[in-house]
């Protein structure tokens, strides 16, 4: 029976529902000291000093320490996967509130906990900069005095040693000559769209457990990036490789908090200082102070010409990257060169800026930054559709960006189901049928936003996959099962390959010593990267049993028992045969200069959204009473997971749309616990559907490739441009509560409603 | 979390006893969702908690008398009254107002008393209980006596109870036909505690006449508040479109909105006037909460 296609369960099911699954945040081992953070209470300030006395006196203390202790034993304790700029613990300055300064170690948490309350710390206060746009004025205060590429990525090496600038990347791409179209375009349309600071609330917060030993370690962490974890410790300590033992068990979601290097450093340097094993184990709270996702300010003009096609566009966006880079630099470009839209636009210009500032650092969430973009352009898409008085679906149509068509980079794009996505949301939205819309105080109105989004690149995974003596099957791979079912996609692939019930293999995840490399769980890289690379190890099993069984003497291509191939060749039970697979897709870096590039990108990933909703005039209240998700995710694996996926990052993004947004006082956040910082509960998911369309991946294993962010692209400007249709005021922020467009609501009917006196 | 301790006393007079009238680091609890919320904030650090879980079991009774009237035992938690088929008969507002009370696992383990006791003008039961005409009976070493619901709170996370006092039931009278809703209204998820809570009870004559009316705003305001002029513009009046458009405007004069992440003073401003009217037209729909 074919594996491809199979609604199985998730291999790992059971053993959640049992409470047998293994979290980091459950382990125990003797001798363990907890680790408590103190932060700190400014945004920007040089530290003069710390005052732990009382700390260090307390009983049940073992130790407090702080950045100059690290400094005694990593040199240079600066971590980060694009920049070496961020202190294991603050050293010199803090650059947000909520930053590490010291940790105090304890056997008992709350011993810990309550020394850290008696720690305070002096700082000369510095002016700190929170807005992505001002942050890049010629007078604005710098947050870090040097740029300090980490040298990984090429195409961030020219920024090495850049002084008093608070860019930390500075993507361009060029193509055609933007400004002879605008001079041609019959019509212009400019806007300016912003996003909210948000964060990823996985229901586990990052913990990590590091166990020293003699001139090794172990690591069990809660990562979504076990190789990249190994990498960037080993670097630290100037160790091999192989002296850093990373384990990851289950991750309780990650959503791309998890991704690359978190508290991985402070916990390894703790551990070291002290020489026992020592778990930081973050509380949901300290989510807030860890890792978020970009605020976004976008300015996007387009050129039009007589019969609506676009001719030009130009997308100047602002990443509010926070205090440390993090994966920042990348989204920036990564994403930045998709900033134009699914549309075929011959003249594009854009200049996107990763910006440091004094708010938490922001990384990778869920779409890696093209939810930010996609609610821009289709925004803004969507005026200019109205403008020029026509449907929006048509005018979509009219400029959408169809295979064997040039890119905004020049790759010619292949396999992205955009066209087809949006048929799709036109048919589930019955588009051609207008709606009621409504009487009275409630109004009804329907929009749709599509986007896509290239996988980064290039990047590799290796996988083994290990046939033994019994014929059972165990895969060993770094890619970690978070709850988007990836150990179950991975068993059937392999299972696919070999023939047998993708319920009996067993899948290794995430232990560095006994899996290949992988660079990571993240922009929905691993169905593809390391589904291509199971499936190849899987075809050299096979390929070396179809060997064993010719050397034992049977004749080719007859049915064997695996089993008596083994006692054939061992005269018992006994051996067995490991494949093994490793996947790199190719890929052509861009044109520094241009942006331009033949392959940028091995696959696309589309996904769209089409809403309803009704908005209820007197208060700003609006309903989504239809959401329709719809992405190309290649050939299915498994249906009914690969539904939860679309679901569930749809109903993401509906908390992103429409509630949640971390309030500032300054430089501290205000909502940072569940109680007061608010995820959609049930009552707020909409009566939802969910399609991936019929479509091949050519390149991809079987077919296949990642969907776990399409669902999140389109929801926002769907709501947004739904709104419009509905009660015609255009909301250009993000999140959009009912407050926000009473306002606009009144604004429009020159009626404005007060704002309160401080 | 510096140790503290922990009693479980097995009577209701025994918890009166262990309660100390001069030391608020000395706190009873009951489901301690509030209260668990306030210590990992690090704004409450007890020295003593009395737990309630082990006192009597009636003081977790649930019962509809005769009359209609219902007593609740300051223990019954928030998922039993929820769940009470006697209480979905005669106060479907209370059934309904418990629905988008929080969520499941907090309705579970939090209790009526701890509800009403917690004093945070940001939750349902209070302002529906004083529409209501509810009364808490409060034991402490004096004795008994009766605190009614709309003048139990004395500002914002403050009760006119005693330390050493506690609530041992929630009396609400026999509805009789008058007519009730309460509106919740959020600003982030559907089960968030409110931007503005209206709770509305009145008794009809004919058609849309109003009799005794008792309006209550909460959330929006630093305590629980009745509504008085409001209450004056609709008493024995015709509930016509002028009259609630009237009343709203009373309601949004007479008291003092706060702005805070629920929203902006002026914008609850537009919600209690909206919702006024909105609240009097459901309840006479018998249409108890949106
Ligand atoms: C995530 C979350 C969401 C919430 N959302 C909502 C919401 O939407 N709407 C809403 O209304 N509420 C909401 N709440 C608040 C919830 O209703 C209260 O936490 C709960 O009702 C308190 O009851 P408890 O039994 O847990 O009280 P506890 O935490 O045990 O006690 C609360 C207070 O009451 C005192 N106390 C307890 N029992 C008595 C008694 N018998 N006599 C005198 N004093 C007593 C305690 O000393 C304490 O001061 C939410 C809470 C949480 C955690």
């Amino acid at each position: 029976m074919s594996q491809m296609g199979r609604s199985i369960p998730r291999l790992e099911a059971r053993s959640k529902v049992t409470g047998r699954a293994e979290y980091v945040h459950n382990m125990r081992v003797p001798g363990m000291l907890t680790a408590k953070i103190f932060r700190s209470t400014v945004a920007h300030g040089r530290i003069l000093s710390i005052d732990a006395e009382e700390a260090r006196g307390m009983e049940g203390v073992y130790a407090v320490v702080t950045g100059e202790d690290v400094r005694k034993i990593i040199p240079n304790p600066y971590f980060g996967p694009a920049f070496h700029d961020q202190p294991i613990l603050a050293l010199d300055k803090v650059r947000y509130v909520g930053e590490a300064v010291a940790a105090v170690l304890a056997s008992d948490p709350h011993i810990a906990e309550a020394a850290v309350q008696t720690i305070s710390a002096e700082y000369e206060e510095l002016e700190p900069v929170f807005d992505e746009v001002e942050a890049t004025l010629p007078n604005s205060p710098i947050v870090h005095d040097e740029l300090k590429p980490a040298g990984t990525f090429a195409d961030l090496k020219h920024l090495a040693g850049r002084k008093n600038t608070n860019i930390a990347l500075d993507y361009q791409l060029r193509r055609g000559d933007v400004d002879k179209a605008f001079a041609a375009a019959v019509h212009v349309f400019e806007h300016e769209f912003r996003t909210q600071h948000v964060l990823h609330v996985p229901l586990e917060s990052h913990a990590s457990l590091a166990i020293p030993g003699e001139g090794t370690l172990t690591l069990h962490t809660s990562s979504q990036t076990p190789s990249f974890v190994r990498m960037e410790i080993a670097r630290l300590l100037g160790w091999p490789e192989n002296r850093v033992h990373v384990k990851v068990p289950f991750l309780g979601g990650g959503y791309g908090a998890k991704v690359y290097v978190k508290v991985e450093p402070l916990a390894v340097a703790l551990a070291l200082i002290v020489r026992r094993p020592v778990k930081v184990a973050l509380t949901m709270e300290e989510q807030f102070y860890t890792i978020t996702k970009h605020p976004v300010t976008f300015r996007i003009k387009s050129g039009v010409d007589k019969d609506g096609r676009i001719t030009a566009r130009k997308c100047d966006v602002y990443w509010n990257g926070g205090a440390y880079a993090d994966i920042g630099p990348r989204v920036a470009q990564k994403t930045g060169f998709t900033a134009p839209g699914p549309y075929d636009i011959d003249n594009v210009s854009i200049d996107s800026y990763e910006v440091y500032t004094n708010r938490p650092p922001a990384g990778a969430l869920r779409g890696f930054g093209v939810p930010q973009l996609v609610w821009a352009y289709e925004s803004h898409t969507d005026l200019i559709a109205r403008e020029l008085g026509l449907d929006p679906v048509e005018y979509r149509r009219k400029n959408i960006l169809r295979d064997g068509r040039p890119h905004a980079t020049g790759t010619i794009m292949k396999d992205a189901g955009i066209d087809a996505v949006l048929d799709r949301i036109a048919e589930r939205m019955n588009w051609s049928v207008a709606i009621d819309r409504g009487t009275g105080r409630i109004k009804r109105g329907r929009g749709i936003g599509i986007g896509f989004k290239a996988s980064i690149s290039p990047t590799t995974s290796g996988a083994i996959v290990n046939v033994s003596a019994d014929g059972s099957v165990v895969i060993f791979t770094n890619t970690i099962d978070m709850g988007q079912g990836s150990d179950t996609a991975m068993a059937q692939l392999a299972a696919e390959v070999l023939n047998i019930d993708a319920e009996k293999v067993k899948v290794v995840h995430g232990d560095t010593d006994a899996a290949p490399y992988d660079m990571g769980t993240l922009g929905s890289r691993s169905t593809f990267h390391m589904g291509n690379a199971v499936k190849l190890a899987a075809e050299d099993a096979r390929d070396k049993l179809v060997a064993l069984a010719a050397e034992v003497g049977l004749p080719a291509g007859t049915n064997y028992d695996v089993q008596e191939l083994f006692r054939k060749r061992y005269g018992m039970r006994a051996g067995n045969i490991v494949g093994v697979g490793s996947y790199v897709p190719s890929y052509t870096p861009p044109d520094p200069k241009t942006g331009q590039s033949a392959n940028v990108t091995p696959f696309w990933m589309v996904g769209g959204a089409g809403a309803e909703v009704e908005v209820d005039t007197e208060t700003g209240h609006v309903r989504v009473t239809k959401l329709v998700n719809v992405a190309d995710g290649g050939k299915i694996i498994n249906p009914k997971i690969a539904r939860t996926q679309i679901s569930g990052g749809a109903i993401m993004q509906l908390g992103f749309t429409l509630t949640e947004r971390m309030e500032f006082d300054g430089g501290q956040v205000t909502n940072a616990s569940f109680a007061d910082y608010k995820i959609p509960g049930f009552r707020d998911v909409p009566p939802m559907e969910s399609e991936l369309i019929a479509a091949n991946q050519e390149n991809g294993p079987f077919g296949a490739k990642g969907i776990g962010e399409s669902a999140t692209f389109g929801v926002s400007p769907a709501i947004a441009n739904a709104i419009h249709d509905a009660v015609g005021v255009r909301l250009t922020s993000l999140p959009i509560k009912a407050e926000a467009v009473l306002r606009a609501l009144r604004a429009a009917q020159g009626n404005p409603l007060a704002e309160d006196e401080e | 979390m510096i140790p503290f301790d922990w009693v479980e006393p097995r009577s209701f007079a025994e918890a009166v006893a262990s309660l100390d009238p001069e030391d608020p680091t000395v706190r009873p609890v009951a489901g301690g969702t509030a209260l668990m919320l306030m210590m990992k904030a690090g704004v409450f650090t007890p020295t003593r908690l009395i737990s309630l879980a082990q006192i009597e079991p009636h003081y977790s009774a649930i019962t509809v008398e005769k009359n209609g009237a219902l007593r609740i035992g300051a223990m019954a938690t928030l998922s039993a009254l929820e769940q009470s088929s006697a209480v979905a008969e005669h106060f479907p507002v209370i059934t309904e107002t418990l629905l988008t009370l929080s969520n499941v696992r907090v309705r579970n383990v939090a209790c009526v008393g701890g509800a009403l006791a917690h004093g945070d003008p940001h939750m349902d039961l209070p302002p529906l209980f004083a529409a209501l005409g509810a009364k808490v009976l409060v034991r402490g070493p004096a004795g008994v006596r009766e605190i009614d619901v709309d003048s139990l709170y004395a500002g914002y996370y403050e009760t006119m109870l005693a330390k050493d006092e506690l609530i041992a039931e929630v009396f609400v009278p026999a509805l009789n036909g008058a007519k009730s809703a309460y509106m919740k209204c959020t600003s982030r998820s559907a089960d968030d505690w409110p931007a503005l809570g209206l709770a509305v009870r009145f008794e009809v004559e004919g058609h849309a006449h109003i009799r005794n009316p008792r309006l209550v705003v909460s959330a929006a305001t630093e305590k629980v508040t009745r509504l008085t002029q409001a209450e004056d513009i609709l008493k024995n009046a015709e509930a016509d479109s002028v009259v609630l458009k009237r009343a709203g405007e009373a309601a949004a004069e007479e008291v003092t909105l706060l702005g805070d992440a629920h929203g902006s003073a002026s914008y609850k401003r537009e919600l209690l006037r909206v919702y006024l009217a909105r609240a009097i037209r459901h309840a006479l729909a018998g249409k108890s909460a949106q």
